[in-house]
């Protein structure tokens, strides 16, 4: 079993606490994330997951309810610390030009390694490795005005720029949310090349369910800012009573298994992806 | 700055219906009201009115039903800027006070001078401030954007003859109303991003001029860089609804003036009054 | 009346044309867009489907060149200044940023905003307002503030502004390209339900004396293919032209070209064709889940 890089119990978390705008974001939420693993975090709209992944980082804190452990830190503790942590866990936003403020692309992918005080050399080393993963040639966009680029290219700054910093846990919210199939399988590729090469553990929020079941290997479902259901992707999605209940969607594949099993056919079930759920139906029709 | 919450606290611009009196009036109304109040807070430079003004503006906000509290939190971020304004008045201003009046010298000690004078502008300047602060956002909480764009065109409506385009700059305050909120959350959300990259939370020394500037355009640049995409994308929005300026347009809601609203604009102009009375008469 | 609402002929666009990098967002595109079908126009991101939406309400206006390029709604030219009002009342487009159309601080004024625009008097502003409401379900949330609307509910308040106009065409451009899954199945029944326009609508079959179909012709730009199985036609764009033509299920005949233009077949599709890989007999064409699961339970013999 490998390590657990983030363990999070009951955490509560209120916005504005004490004033007519208050709002309780979190109920008691649990996570789990193994190093190593693709993690995905799942839930209606207003189910709590960005305010949870934002916990992450540090951007907020526990206060007396709940805990949240970090790479073994505890994140409420008044003595961890924040810039070692932030440099550990990278945290890819869902709007790219919310990320970027430097005048030139290069620097701004730059800013997180000059932040740690790394050496002039390195700097640059990682800025073209960054930048090549994220598939902006260096050459011809390192120079670039920030603002000038096009959507899709500010979402790959601002993606290289978190990547420089070298995370171990990169953690995407939403960041497909918008993308055409062409750029979300790219994002998909790059995800599993971040963890099989550079052995990154990430974790995505995700609205897409066809996604989840293609990428992830264990997904957590939030509703109403409590943690709903937790564990390896096809046992989630198995308990399909219980997803409806709690706002979610199956996979289409997976509610194809499920119908075809209602009718009679004998096919396995637990398939959640068109391919497992082609294989499955394909080893059902033969005779 | 730990705390990111803060930004969603805007709540100038917040439209919150409790069905109060003050939110019954007649928009027109409530801007001539406005002014009035300004202007008697122009006015006003001693204890009796100032104050008198503060409290008549609290009165308002109760009525209204609003909570008096969180409009004075949202004051929060600008303290600072208030309490540099009051150290630097408090400890050079000694000198003679406009409308004259007693002025006793506290302390005299090489270039501090501290007076009464000096005390009561303090107190006064506050007193405007909140005042000034609290009607603002008194007239934006109990108005609705569309409310305030058609008072303000009615008010500007006479200026029509001198070609003043009354509608389209209240179409402006509006639009500009409605999406504050969403720039806080903007400058929100820009401020998260930054900070997981590691651009330091902590305050730089207010000495580091050039620091700080830096820190300010690694905030505003984004977020221009947003309102402006926005903005592009709204005027694309209001032309295919066939927004064309104020000719020929429609309104869904129109309001009569009622006994109430002349009341209130009567109101407004006797506060400017007697605001100009007890500043020129004897009481402190 | 004619039955073609919109006929493009020719189009071509250019942004930042005076620039030293202009951009060619569409190179001649030829369409006629009938009464009452249901168009989905797919491409990738950059191949020009967005452009073409706004060219359709004269929102963007043909770049002129030799070739020529001209934009009809009802027979008037989008060119025309004095035809652009009466053609964006006719082809009403929402945008994919539902907070970036919203104007006013109460959803019933916003609803009301297209129409007041247009100088529609106010009993019938009223009647249409609250017909608008009824109609996308927002009724009950006529006075809230629309920052407190969930993120599908402003999506349908951004239809209701849209539909307040009477409008004889419902342009989406990618309008549930942001949503969550179960609000994007709201809207998409929602645009269903006003393209068949049933009994709830009787009052958009006053407005068009014709005899073709009485609900609104919809024109949905989206690159989620689920979206375009209900379609009518569907239109690919790539690099600014039209590359590929037909009904559904012509198009995604071809899964192999559609993955070269950066798209994707649907899910259920997408396991058909895999099944046929391996040698199923299974028809072609198979597009949505219930179509595949009959034909599998057909093919096997089961009865349910």
């Amino acid at each position: 079993m490998s390590e657990e890089i983030v363990s999070v119990q009951g955490l509560h978390h209120t916005y504005l606490p004490g004033t007519p705008l208050a709002t309780i974001a979190l109920r008691g939420t649990d996570l789990l994330v193994r190093r190593g693993e693709i993690a995905a975090l799942i839930g209606p709209s207003g189910a709590g997951k960005s305010t949870l992944v934002h916990f992450l980082n540090g951007l907020l804190r526990p206060g007396a309810r709940g805990q949240v452990i970090v790479f073994g830190q505890d994140t409420g503790a008044p003595e961890c610390d924040l810039a070692a942590l932030r440099q550990r866990v990278g945290l890819v936003f869902q709007y790219p030009h919310q990320q970027l403020f430097e005048r030139y692309v290069g620097d701004d992918v730059a800013y997180g390694p000059r932040q740690l005080g790394l050496a002039r050399e390195e700097v640059r080393e990682r800025v073209r490795w960054a930048m090549d993963v994220a598939g902006l040639d260096f050459e011809s966009f390192v120079d670039r005005h920030t603002f000038s680029l096009s959507g899709g290219e500010m979402r790959r700054a601002a993606l290289a720029g978190v990547l420089a910093m070298r995370p171990e846990l990169l953690v995407l919210d939403e960041a497909t949310t918008g993308l055409d199939p062409r750029g979300r399988s790219e994002v998909h590729a790059l995800l599993h090349h971040l963890r099989e090469e550079a052995g990154m553990t990430i974790l995505i929020v995700s609205n897409d369910m066809d996604e989840v079941a293609e990428q992830a290997d264990q997904v957590t479902v939030l509703h109403e800012g409590r943690t709903a259901l937790a564990g390896e992707v096809h046992k989630v999605f198995a308990q399909r009573e219980l997803l409806h209940r709690y706002g979610v969607v199956c996979p289409v594949a997976a509610d194809i298994i499920y119908d075809l099993g209602e009718r009679g056919l004998p096919v396995a079930s637990g398939a959640i992806t068109v391919a497992e759920a082609g294989e499955a139906i394909w080893q059902a029709m033969m005779p | 700055m730990a705390s990111y919450d803060a930004l969603r606290h805007l709540t100038i611009g917040q439209y919150i219906p409790t069905g109060s009196l003050i939110h019954r009036l007649d928009p027109r109304a409530k801007l001539v009201a406005l002014a009035c109040l300004i202007a008697a807070g122009v006015v006003a430079g001693k204890y009796s009115n100032a104050l008198l003004l503060l409290l008549l503006t609290i009165m308002l906000v109760k009525l209204s039903r609003l909570s008096l509290r969180s409009m004075l939190a949202s004051l929060a971020p600008v303290m600072p800027v208030l309490l540099i304004m009051a150290s630097l008045q408090l400890l050079f201003y000694g000198g003679v006070t406009r409308s004259g009046g007693p002025n006793r010298l506290l302390v005299d000690w090489g270039p501090l001078h501290i007076s009464t004078a000096s005390v009561r502008v303090i107190i006064v300047t506050w007193a405007r401030f909140a005042t000034l602060f609290l009607l603002i956002t008194l007239l934006t909480s109990t108005t609705t954007a569309s409310a305030l764009t058609r008072g303000l065109e009615g008010v500007l409506r006479p200026l029509n003859i001198i070609r003043v385009p009354g509608h389209e700059i209240a179409m402006v305050g509006a639009i500009a109303l409605r999406f504050l909120p969403i720039l806080g959350e903007q400058l929100e959300a820009i401020l998260q991003a930054q900070a997981s990259r590691g651009v330091s939370e902590t305050r730089q020394s207010r000495w580091r001029f050039l620091a700080n500037t830096r820190r300010m355009a690694q905030m505003v640049v984004p977020l221009f860089v947003d309102a402006y995409h926005r903005a592009e994308e709204l005027i694309l929005a209001m032309q295919a609804r066939c927004y064309h300026g104020g000719r020929g347009r429609t309104y869904l809601v129109v309001s009569t003036p009622r006994v109430s609203d002349y009341l209130t604009v009567l109101v407004g102009v006797s506060l400017v009054a007697l605001a100009g009375v007890l500043q020129y008469s004897i009481l402190p | 009346m004619s039955s073609t609402l919109i006929h493009v002929a020719r189009l071509h666009y250019t942004y930042d044309l005076n620039t030293d990098a202009p951009i060619e967002a569409l190179r001649g595109i030829d369409l006629q867009i009938k009464r009452g079908e249901y168009l989905a126009i797919v491409g990738h991101n950059g191949s020009g489907k967005s452009t073409l939406a706004k060219c359709l309400n004269g929102l963007l206006l043909p770049t002129p060149d030799q070739v020529g390029g001209d934009v009809w709604v009802e027979g008037r030219n989008t060119a025309q200044p004095e035809a652009l009002l009466d053609i964006r009342a006719t082809v009403g487009m929402v945008f994919q940023n539902a907070d970036n159309q919203i104007i006013a601080s109460v959803v019933e004024e916003e609803v009301a905003f297209g129409p007041e625009n247009l100088g529609v008097p106010r009993e019938e502003l009223r009647q249409r307002v609250d017909q608008a409401l009824r109609d996308t379900g927002l009724w009950e949330l006529r006075e809230r503030n629309p920052r407190t609307l969930s993120a599908g509910q402003k999506a349908r308040l951004a239809i209701a502004s849209i539909l307040a106009m009477r409008p004889a065409c419902l342009v989406l451009d990618e309008s549930t390209a942001m949503l969550d899954p179960l609000s994007r199945r709201e809207i998409l029944a929602l645009v269903r339900q006003l393209h068949e326009g049933r009994q709830v609508l009787p009052h958009y079959m006053i407005n068009e004396q014709q005899n073709l179909s009485s609900g609104l012709t919809i024109v949905m730009i989206t690159h989620h293919m689920d979206e375009v199985l209900g379609a009518d036609r569907v239109l690919v764009l790539e690099q600014g032209r039209i590359v590929l033509e037909g009904t559904p299920r012509e198009v995604f005949a071809q899964p192999e070209r559609l993955k070269a233009l950066g798209l994707a077949l649907p899910p259920a599709a997408a396991i058909a064709w895999r099944l046929r890989q391996c040698g199923a007999p299974l028809q072609e064409n198979i597009l949505t889940s219930e179509e595949l699961i009959q034909a599998v339970t057909a093919s096997v013999g089961v009865r349910p």
